[in-house]
């Protein structure tokens, strides 16, 4: 296992009777840009849950960094270096922008001062420093994503998982979004993304692993990925040969 | 910040010097410690309800808990006042970390319905114990703290003043310190906050300690300075929804709001309840008091004041959702 920053090891996560991950399993490497795609209701963001504390496991196992974390709070998950965003952003919407990220940063120090040292120099990093005094609710959506980003990032995590950072997003805005996150894998992140938009996916990702209701349907780099029949049939419906 | 270092340092001057310009007229100075017991209530509850977000309506229970165990403390161990309050202190903690292990699991609406639920616990349990003294509650005849002379009132009005400016230091600390800004992210979008790396619970049940402890010192004060309590004054739900609506009209989640919300609430309930402004009317001749207007004014409206606060509540909640202090910020 060494090498591995995450390791999904046979995971179930059943509501009732419903299955929505079945045995999957792959592992994320250090500094990694990591796809998981699938149609709508694949069992991603479910996975993500489980991933980060949300959801108890129905069985299997999640290392992360040699621990295992499927027992764990979500606030623990985050302290051991694996942060998150939301696929429905959620800001602190009657906090300001600055404090939103302050939040974030107060997970490394108990410092005001220092807390908000570091919450302005994220904002810079995603280029929001001129909204800081602003209402976080107030923001647009693209800046809402942007401000997800900066405050995940003041937790100083070793991984980040991205839930449709980019979905509602613009293809300007989109494109402004992967050139951060390529700029956080090259501060030392690794990355694990859940993405509808293809073209996102394929540009940026090292490795992919597509989902389909809740069982891994293929794993590969973005050229083997794209060139799967079973994930076109998967994407496009049976119907269809690309 | 300097500001409002400003108004505080003027503020409390004021508030030192003000009994000796009413030190002779007791109604004025019972009033005024209404309004700083009210002003500390809600001021506490402020630091679980507004800066949390944690809607508790069971805060009765914590200002029972200051109240009964003085009360008791004095009356059957003859011990001093100030031991009771830290007794009271303990006990209102106990309770509170029983309620939030219980019911911080439960978010919102349930949280405040279950929050009702453990108040009224309490507060059976005390109506129906022996040595609360059940239905009848506890009478003090006599009570001595060190060489303070407890027949004037001026001891209690410095008592609750230095109650409400530590609940006010703890809640300025608050604001600008780390606890404060997770409290205000709990309250925002609890799912986010534990994303964050907090830990929701422990930061619920600090805030809910440090609102029991206030309030417990509170209930000790109160009972010492009326001499009398039982449970209808001490640990009745209409207590807990007093301080609430005290709270929210002030500006729930601002360090002045509650304290803003008594200055205004307590001598207005006060003011309907004595009938100022029929005797007023009266005394002035505008009004004959055997009109039907007179008869009005004095056997309806003197007994309405609970209606009369209730409308206000209504179209603050309409027209100020933020509070009297949210509205006048709005423009900043």
């Amino acid at each position: 296992m060494i090498g591995h920053m995450l390791h999904i090891n046979h995971v179930n996560k059943h509501f009732g009777g419903n299955v929505a991950v079945s045995d999957v399993c792959f592992s994320v490497e250090e500094k990694q840009i990591f796809g998981l795609i699938g149609p709508n209701g694949a069992g991603k963001t479910t996975l993500f849950n489980c991933i980060t504390g949300y959801f108890p496991v129905t069985s299997g196992e999640i290392i992360f960094n040699g621990c295992i974390i499927n027992k764990k709070r979500p606030d623990e998950v985050c302290r051991l270096g694996m942060a998150r965003t939301w696929q429905r952003v959620k800001p602190l919407c009657n906090l300001s922008v600055l404090e939103n990220v302050m939040v974030g940063a107060f997970a490394s120090t108990n410092s005001p001062r220092k807390a908000e040292a570091m919450a302005r120099e994220e904002l810079e990093a995603v280029g929001l420093e001129k909204y800081g005094d602003k209402p976080a609710g107030s923001l647009p959506i693209g800046l809402k994503k942007k401000l997800e980003l900066a405050r995940v990032m003041a937790t100083s995590p070793k991984m980040l998982l991205l839930d449709e950072i980019c979905g509602g997003l613009n293809h300007t805005e989109t494109e402004t979004i992967l050139e951060i996150i390529r700029k956080l894998r090259n501060r030392g992140v690794t990355i694990v993304f859940i993405e509808h938009d293809m073209k996102a996916v394929t540009s940026i990702c090292d490795r992919i692993v597509v989902l389909n209701s809740g069982e891994k349907l293929a794993e590969g780099t973005p050229e083997e990925i794209t060139s799967n029949p079973e994930v076109i049939t998967a994407y496009l419906g049976g119907s269809h040969h690309a | 910040m300097i500001k409002q270092s400003i108004i505080s340092v003027v503020l409390l001057i004021i508030a030192i010097a003000l009994p000796l310009v009413t030190g002779q007229n007791p109604y004025i100075t019972g009033i005024l410690i209404s309004v700083l017991m009210m002003a500390t209530l809600a001021s506490a509850w402020n630091i679980v309800g507004g800066y949390a977000g944690q809607f508790s309506f069971g805060h009765a229970a914590y200002f029972g808990s200051g109240a009964y165990t003085t009360m008791i403390m004095i009356s059957v161990f003859n011990s001093n006042p100030l031991l009771g309050m830290v007794l009271g202190i303990v006990v209102a903690c106990l309770i509170a970390l029983v309620t939030g292990s219980i019911v911080f699991r439960l978010r919102g609406h349930y949280f405040a319905l279950a929050s009702i639920a453990v108040a009224e616990i309490v507060r059976l349990t005390v109506l129906n114990l022996e040595f609360t003294g059940g239905a009848q509650g506890i009478l003090l005849t006599d009570v001595t703290f060190f060489s303070l002379d407890l027949n004037s009132k001026n001891p209690f009005y410095y008592g609750m003043l230095l109650t409400l400016a530590l609940t006010l230091a703890i809640t300025a600390w608050f604001h600008k310190s780390k606890t404060g800004y997770y409290l205000q992210a709990i309250r925002e979008d609890q799912d986010a906050a534990a994303s964050l790396g907090i830990n929701i619970a422990f930061y619920k049940n600090k805030s809910l300690l440090i609102s029991a402890a206030l309030t417990s010192i509170v209930g000790s004060i109160y009972a010492v300075y009326i001499r009398f309590i039982d449970t209808h004054a001490v640990l009745d739900l209409s207590l807990s929804i007093e301080i609430i609506l005290t709270a929210i009209i002030g500006g729930v989640g601002t360090l002045w709001g509650p304290l803003l919300g008594a200055v205004l609430l307590v001598p207005l309930a006060e003011m309907l309840r004595s009938n100022i402004l029929g005797d007023a009317l009266f005394r002035l001749g505008v009004v004959s008091e055997s009109s039907a207007i007179g008869m009005f004014l004095k056997d309806g409206l003197a007994h309405a004041h609970v209606l009369v606060y209730g409308i206000i509540t209504v179209l603050c909640i309409l027209y100020l959702p933020k509070g009297i202090l949210g509205f006048f910020r709005r423009g900043k």
